[in-house]
């Protein structure tokens, strides 16, 4: 992984992140808007700029690609750079996450 | 036949956010956007009063696929009215909105899209500005009248546009920056 995509991605936004994970599976953008608001319970509703603009730019650097169209939509598949991304930063939250709890006791 | 109204209104490449505003007063005093042409030329259709967000976004990868583009937005429930000078127009019935809802979610995407515009729009302005303008002011300064004279007094406002549109641009992206 250059250090480009390291510098821009890790840490990522929390857009990015939804991004990365739903796209394990083949999916198309508004795909995504509707997994991420069923998984936070209506909290994170994603915008069509920020969906549009982020996959534009995760699919122009090799994180995403492209698979196919259906009705003008779309639909995309995670890469393995993307999956190594999406390695690190799950690393990092869960991380995050441990040192909270410790914190926390 | 629908009622017409044109109105010209110019608002400069960082004036974005005072634009949305307009058509959104506008929409609400029952005239919806039909399009915008050249040099800010802006159609609009006798409609229902109606409290509507109209919303902006710039990005040249649209170009690669309109269709889709499109499609993105209006499954969010936004309407594409039209593009002008590498913008596109959105707008959305604050009625069905859950809150105050824009086409950005997060503030690095419409950072993005400012990134976007500034490349897109104002690098060719300072292009011209410091290859254009700056020297052809300094080269028209020596004349005390005439044709040279005229010219000299164009390049000045001309300057003085520019600085202007160059001085809003750094208080927009000063203001987004700091944003609370």
């Amino acid at each position: 992984m250059d250090a480009h995509i390291k510098k821009v991605y890790v840490p990522m936004t929390e857009t990015g992140f939804y991004i990365l994970l739903c796209l394990q599976k083949e999916m198309h953008g508004y795909g995504i808007v509707q997994k991420v608001s069923e998984m936070t319970n209506g909290e994170i509703l994603l915008s069509p700029g920020t969906m549009y603009g982020s996959l534009s730019k995760m699919e122009k650097d090799g994180l995403i690609r492209f698979v196919a169209e259906e009705e003008k939509r779309k639909i995309y598949h995670i890469t393995d750079l993307g999956r190594e991304v999406l390695q690190l930063e799950m690393k990092r939250i869960e991380r995050l996450y441990r040192n909270m709890r410790e914190e926390l006791q | 036949m629908k009622e017409i109204k044109k109105t010209f209104k110019w608002f400069t490449v960082a004036k974005y956010e005072e634009e949305q505003e307009y058509l959104r007063q506008e929409h609400q005093a029952g005239w919806k956007l039909v399009k915008v042409s050249l040099l800010g030329i802006y159609t609009f259709e006798k409609c229902e009063p109606e409290d509507v967000i109209y919303q902006l976004d710039y990005n040249q990868e649209r170009e690669k696929g309109m269709a889709e583009y499109i499609q993105m937005f209006r499954d969010c429930g936004w309407e594409y009215i039209c593009d002008f000078v590498g913008y596109s127009y959105f707008r959305k019935a604050a009625s069905k909105m859950k809150e105050d809802e824009t086409i950005f979610s997060d503030d690095s995407s419409r950072l993005e899209m400012i990134g976007r515009v500034f490349k897109g729009r104002m690098v060719p302005l300072l292009i011209i500005f410091a290859a254009i303008i700056c020297p052809q002011l300094i080269a028209n300064s020596m004349h005390s009248s005439g044709v040279g004279r005229g010219l000299f007094i164009a390049y000045c406002c001309l300057f003085f546009l520019y600085v202007l549109i160059f001085i809003q641009w750094a208080v927009m992206y000063w203001k987004l920056k700091n944003k609370k």
